[in-house]
């Protein structure tokens, strides 16, 4: 009786692994299925409308209706808003995740990370709304910028929607360095702060890097926060007031309107495309930072 | 982890006096305070600023109120409807896939090239941005299903989207339950499935159910992905349709685009209420999030954690 009881548990129990197994399985499925598609739809502007690649990627000029397909001006947006959120978001960031890891009184912490995780909470167009009704006012009147939207109001909002990501993961790196790193600079003589300088963040440099490459990542693919500040003209930002676009912003602006099989949504998706390897790309980065340091 | 020291390079030169180091490392101590201080003060501003600009506009006629597409005066219940139906349906569909998921990769998968490929694809998954998830949707959804704007495609393309996320929630969750207790289990005589559900699952399960909540706050304000598959517009008729074969214009959809593409005189005033609600909203959720975990650790594990 136990034995026959033991026995069908063992079957339940196998099929039940196996549920579990093609439920881990079905991740691998979603991530080949969007790769697949995407760059097969994305592929379409050079082999259906036969643009070569090279004017897709370094011309300028985006005139859909007399067939000027160039998304330079929208690769050169990500790149520029991406710098400027890094620029100011990075070394921000990794102050406040020293900050946690080294200096932070236990209720100090107690207020910042639960302030952080709502930082992450907030959804994208709500810090475009912010970004429409505070910042883009201020940068009008104060600079000499006509609208106020552009290339430094897209970076601000960014580089304060990357800090939760860049400052959490570099709390994590500094947190996992061997305790006897820190005691040994102290006992030495150094201060805290030449500790953190000079031990610390050297030490700690492959997990800052990938704080810093996931910060650029989340950069890069955020959306609405940014469409709604940018200003949306599909030109060089000739200066940090400019108005100009992203590749992420075009998508948005012009896909609703963009009828199915037509050279504007081949475009399109070719730039969506184009975001997607980038990501990948950024991923393999971090696998080839975690390797080293382990 | 292993950590490997990096010992420092060229020569190591002793700077400055006694005195001058420490003045620079209290300097830099109190200047690493201001910047964690102005994080908490640019949150705090923030909130009484939407306050201060929404706190207006919230009334039971715009909180319950049907939107209008040309006159002023529109309210946002159905939208708010819809971003709770996508929610739920969503949760529906993200929750038993990324906890069958994680419970694989963090207690059956041995390493190897399968957990490898599991864990690299859930990475690369983690980091597509909304947009070209939200475009996917479009191709899957609207154009080869040919379902049009559908409350489910949108659904769908939220759980592609944070699939990984709850995996590792999962994840965390489990390794935070300690072997001990497995190997308890295991000693009375348990099988490796009734010491996952019956032991480690409950153990976990006040992590889970925190991580859980924290990205159900998210799926609340999601936007890009659901403009291609969801789409801009409620049903005319009926606006609180259950039928999920419908277009569903979530709350953040809606303050998207109201700012943009509408044509309704009184914008500012329904983006701030819009933008004051998902705020309250995102607060409730990390409040009600902490609240259920601990609750649910001390009721299944007597542990205050």
């Amino acid at each position: 009786m136990i034995a026959v009881q033991a026995r069908r548990s063992h079957r339940a129990e196998r099929i039940a692994v196996f549920g579990l197994r093609v439920a881990a399985g079905f991740v691998i499925l979603a991530m080949l299925a969007l790769l697949g598609y995407l760059a097969f739809e994305g592929t379409k502007t050079f082999y259906v409308d036969k643009f070569p690649l090279w004017q897709f990627l370094f011309s300028p000029d985006f005139a859909i209706d007399s067939g000027k397909p160039g998304a330079a001006v929208f690769i050169a947006g990500t790149l520029a808003v991406t710098l400027c959120a890094i620029l100011i978001g990075g070394p921000f960031g990794i102050a406040v995740g020293v900050f946690l890891a080294e200096i932070a009184p236990l209720r100090m912490t107690q207020i910042l990370k639960p302030a952080i995780e709502v930082m992450v909470g907030i959804p994208s167009v709500v810090y475009g709304w912010l970004g429409l009704t505070l910042l883009v006012p201020i940068i009008r009147t104060h600079t000499s910028s006509p609208s106020g939207f552009g290339l430094a109001a897209a970076g601000i909002v960014l580089a304060i929607m990357i800090l939760p990501t860049v400052i959490t993961l570099s709390e994590d790196a500094f947190r996992s360095l061997p305790g006897a790193l820190k005691e040994g600079s102290l006992a030495l003589g150094a201060t805290r702060w030449q500790t953190i300088t000079r031990v610390l963040l050297p030490s700690a440099s492959s997990g800052l890097a990938v704080a810093l490459i996931l910060g650029i990542a989340r950069a890069i693919g955020e959306t609405l926060a940014i469409q709604m500040v940018i200003g949306n003209s599909a030109q060089f930002a000739n200066g940090l007031f400019a108005p100009t676009a992203a590749l992420t912003t075009e998508i948005v602006t012009d896909m609703p309107g963009a009828t199915e099989g037509s050279l504007l949504e081949h475009v399109l998706f070719s730039m969506a495309f184009l975001l997607l390897l980038i990501a990948m790309v950024l991923i393999v980065l971090v696998r080839f930072a975690l390797r080293k340091r382990s | 982890m292993e950590m490997t020291a990096v010992p420092p390079r060229g020569k190591v030169k002793a700077t400055g006096s006694v005195r001058a180091r420490k003045v620079t490392d209290n300097v830099a101590t109190v200047v690493l305070w201001a910047m964690a201080c102005s994080i908490i003060v640019m949150l705090a501003a923030f909130i009484v600023y939407m306050i201060y600009l929404g706190g207006s506009a919230l009334s039971l006629s715009f909180l319950f109120g049907v939107p209008k597409e040309t006159t002023a005066g529109g309210g946002i219940g159905p939208e708010i409807y819809n971003s709770f139906y996508i929610l739920l349906m969503t949760l529906a569909f993200t929750v038993p896939i990324a906890v069958a998921a994680g419970v694989y990769l963090q207690e059956y998968a041995r390493p190897g090239t399968f957990r490898n490929v599991v864990q690299f694809s859930a990475e690369s998954l983690a980091t597509v941005p909304s947009v070209v998830m939200g475009l996917f949707g479009l191709l899957v959804f609207v154009y080869l299903f040919k379902w049009k704007f559908t409350a489910l495609g949108g659904a769908l393309t939220l759980t592609l989207l944070n699939l990984p996320a709850l995996m590792r929630v999962t994840q965390e969750a489990l390794s935070s339950v300690p072997d001990t207790l497995r190997e308890a289990s295991m000693g009375l005589g348990g099988t490796k499935w009734q010491t996952i559900t019956r032991v480690v699952l409950p153990s976990a399960i006040g992590r889970m159910t925190t991580g859980v909540v924290l990205i159900a706050g998210r799926i609340f304000g999601e936007t890009a992905a659901l403009i291609f598959t969801a789409g801009l517009s409620v049903p005319f008729n009926n606006p609180y349709d259950l039928n999920p074969m419908r277009p569903a214009e979530t709350l953040a959809v809606h303050l998207w685009y109201t700012h943009s593409e509408s044509i309704v005189p009184d914008v500012d005033r329904i983006g701030n209420g819009s933008a004051l609600v998902l705020l309250l909203m995102v607060l409730l959720f990390n409040v009600s999030a902490r609240v259920l975990g601990r609750q649910l650790t001390k009721r299944f594990t007597g542990r205050y954690s």
